[in-house]
């Protein structure tokens, strides 16, 4: 067993550091927090450095990156933003991008995947609705045939990344009902170009973090697509949602790895520096107690994280791995990641004391930003719970049937 | 040395020009050092030593200027620029690092008698492999590496070569078959020219090294990376290494910074600022 890097990814890894250090600094992030807009600059970066949508195959312009590599990537992203806004614009790209990607058209490819690699179009994920976001075999967006076009009609909500996809162009992998009789097995997947006729944004929601990243809604009135526009085959768009599900909270996983991080290097900082009592604050059990814990945690969940990112590569590459074995481990991550970096961002800030609670502050930056994957971004807590114990018991224990 | 005018048609490593004033496809050298993360250092508090296993290596800063410099130059004017850098195994990753960031060949010079040699017997290794690698243009050194902070490597290396030298190198260009330079004098900026062949050191302030994308370190892990050892380069133990060093390091401390913890105590603002200037002048931090 040998749990190393490789020589590329060391590089990789550095690079990408090096380039956060000079472009996304805190002072940066709290820029972006307050302006609630994503720098242009830092799109073009991340397009130049080739993080955009960087697990794409080289033949179709991405760099082909193993999910470890991607890994690599999200973790520090959210390290130097621990706002979260930057790794999520790039884990959504990186993971639903790869899976419009693997089932788009040439016509998608060229016109959405290929710019969007280049910092010129945003491609995101667009599955909950009005309706609810964990019961995704419920949705209630439909797609019907006429001729050779179809006709798709519903509403999307709390999407990530809408005023980018306006901003920029771009648009979504969708889901959508095409033989109502089958249930999930009778969904089917698109990519909706955000500019088509029919497509409207509703709204922006006033979020509390990752403020840099939009999060809006959009309706689908008659908006008309031609097949170069279904992804995969009819009816089996449920199975790609999982598969980008899966993805993107591997992402999440290796996200909350970098922001824990990170947030533990602020506390430890400033408690080595804080005297009280006649001593640095950093003296005391009671703290580094903490400190010792969530570091121990957060380890913990690293080396789950580039496991499971490995049995991802494997999956793809010799097929050793079932879907299904590695949506179990990818659950855990998905589980364990986001409330492990929330808990360290609250232990941070109540180390920093009233500092911690300020703006002057970087954490408070985190505990917004992290929440969202708390709550639900990507799939709830307990549908990841769900989704283990299902795999633990049986199907026949899946609670909802 | 390559550079006599004449000699360009009949050279298949320049091509002719079609302008005797603009320099074809110069070949530049940039010999560098990976060195411990100086930042990532711990002491010990017991020995006042410095703690440097398992420390991050790294490209030293102002080498990397050295290699952008060099890369520039090339993607201007065109040639080759080669890496070469004399340590351990590990400083392979080094290598790769300058190959991404567009170095076309590599070398690693490393053996075991090689260990422990100062900035002499550094010199000599350089030398001595610049001299294997044959026809050159450029050689172009950061001006000190930031864990010796000796800034001697490469004055003696262009000594042993017997080329002219430029040293602390803010800004260059090319003129023809000459280098024009600035030079920083802390003070003032000289502006001086030679003939190449010719070295230059450099400082932090001639540019801002690249960040290599993911693509440029993926093409540079398909390139080789050549090893060189103290026989490929006819070295012996005597010229290098500790026996072949004029200057031995006996220890290494880090220096202890206690603070004095002086209270000024006054009335007002005024009484507690002419207090405190008072005890900076006593101290002898500032003279008066
Ligand atoms: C900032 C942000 C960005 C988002 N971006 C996107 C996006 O880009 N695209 C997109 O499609 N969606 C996006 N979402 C929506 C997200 O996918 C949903 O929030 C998520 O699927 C949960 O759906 P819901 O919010 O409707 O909650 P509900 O489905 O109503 O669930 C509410 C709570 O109940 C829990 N729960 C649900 N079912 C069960 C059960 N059977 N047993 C026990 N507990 C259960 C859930 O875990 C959750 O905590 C985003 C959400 C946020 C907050």
């Amino acid at each position: 067993m040998d749990f190393s890097f490789t020589e590329e990814q060391e590089l990789f890894r550095q690079a990408v550091r090096e380039w956060c250090e000079k472009n996304l600094s805190l002072e940066k992030v709290r820029e972006m927090d307050e302006k609630e807009e994503m720098p242009m600059d830092v799109i073009k970066g991340m397009a130049d450095l080739g993080l955009l949508l960087m697990t794409v195959p080289e033949e179709h312009g991405g760099t082909g990156s193993d999910w470890v590599t991607a890994c690599i990537a999200a973790e520090e992203l959210a390290y130097a933003d621990i706002s979260i806004a930057v790794p999520v614009f790039f884990l959504v790209e990186s993971s639903w991008g790869y899976v419009i990607d693997r089932y788009c058209s040439e016509e998608v490819r060229e016109k959405y995947i290929k710019k969007a690699i280049r910092g010129e179009a945003f491609v995101g994920i667009a599955t909950t609705e009005p309706g609810g976001g964990s019961d995704i075999a419920s949705v209630k967006t439909t797609a019907k045939k006429e001729g050779d076009e179809w006709v798709i009609n519903g509403e999307k909500i709390y999407i990530s990344g809408t005023e980018e996809a306006k901003k920029m162009g771009g648009g979504y992998f969708i889901i959508a009902r095409t033989d109502p009789k089958l249930g999930h097995r009778g969904m089917t997947a698109f990519f909706l170009p955000i500019d088509a006729p029919g497509v409207e944004i509703t709204k922006r929601y006033d979020d509390m973090g990752r403020m840099g990243i939009s999060t809006g809604g959009f309706v689908m009135n008659d908006v008309r697509l031609s097949d170069e526009y279904v992804l995969g085959e009819v009816n089996k768009g449920f199975y790609y949602t999982m598969e980008g599900f899966d993805l993107a909270r591997l992402l999440i996983g290796a996200t909350s790895v970098g922001a824990t991080q990170r947030a533990l290097e602020i506390g430890m900082d400033y408690t080595k520096q804080r005297i009280l009592f006649g001593r640095p604050l950093a003296k005391f059990e009671g703290i580094q107690f903490e400190m010792a814990d969530l570091w121990a945690r957060n380890e913990a969940l690293r080396s789950l994280v580039y496991r499971t990112a490995w049995m991802v590569n494997e999956k793809y590459s010799t097929g050793r791995f079932g879907p299904l074995e590695v949506s179990k481990f990818i659950s855990a991550v998905k589980l364990l990641g986001p409330p492990l970096a929330f808990r360290t961002f609250e232990k941070a800030m109540i180390w920093l004391g009233a500092y911690g609670y300020t703006r002057e502050c970087p954490l408070e930056m985190g505990l917004r930003g992290i929440m969202s994957y708390c709550v639900g971004a990507e799939g709830g807590l307990n549908i990841q719970r769900i989704i283990i114990a299902r795999e633990l018991l049986g199907r026949e224990y899946v609670p909802y049937k | 040395m390559p550079f006599d005018i004449s000699s360009l048609t009949t050279n298949d490593n320049h091509q002719s020009l079609k302008n005797s004033v603009v320099r074809a496809l110069p070949t530049i050298i940039v010999p560098f050092k990976q060195i411990v993360d100086i930042k990532e250092i711990k002491v010990d508090p017991n020995t006042q030593t410095p703690i440097t296993v398992g420390i991050p290596r790294k490209i030293s800063d102002v080498d990397k200027n050295a290699l952008e410099e060099a890369i520039k130059i090339k993607e201007k004017h065109g040639g080759k620029v080669i890496a070469i850098t004399m340590g351990p195994s590990e400083a392979k990753t080094a290598l790769r690092e300058t190959l991404a960031m567009g170095v076309d060949e590599a070398y690693l010079l490393s053996d075991p008698i090689f260990e422990n040699s100062d900035t002499l017997a550094t010199a000599r290794v350089l030398a001595k492999a610049i001299e294997k690698l044959g026809e050159y243009d450029l050689i172009i050194c950061g001006e000190m590496t930031l864990d010796g902070l000796s800034a001697q490597v490469g004055p003696r290396l262009a000594e042993l070569l017997d080329i002219p030298q430029i040293t602390y190198v803010r800004k260059v260009t090319i003129e023809g078959n000459k280098i024009i330079a600035e030079k920083d004098l802390e003070e003032e900026y000289e502006t001086v020219e030679a003939e190449m062949p010719v070295l230059l050191t450099v400082t932090r302030e001639i540019n801002e090294p690249r960040i290599p994308s993911l693509r440029d370190i993926m093409k540079a892990s398909r390139k080789p990376i050549n090893t060189w050892t103290a026989s490929d380069l006819g070295i012996s133990k005597e010229n290098v290494g500790t026996e072949g060093s004029a200057v031995q390091i006996l220890k290494v401390t880090v220096p202890k910074v206690e603070r004095k913890g002086i209270i000024v105590k006054a009335e007002t603002i005024e009484e507690a600022a002419e207090e405190l200037v008072k005890t900076i002048l006593k101290e002898g931090v500032l003279r008066g």
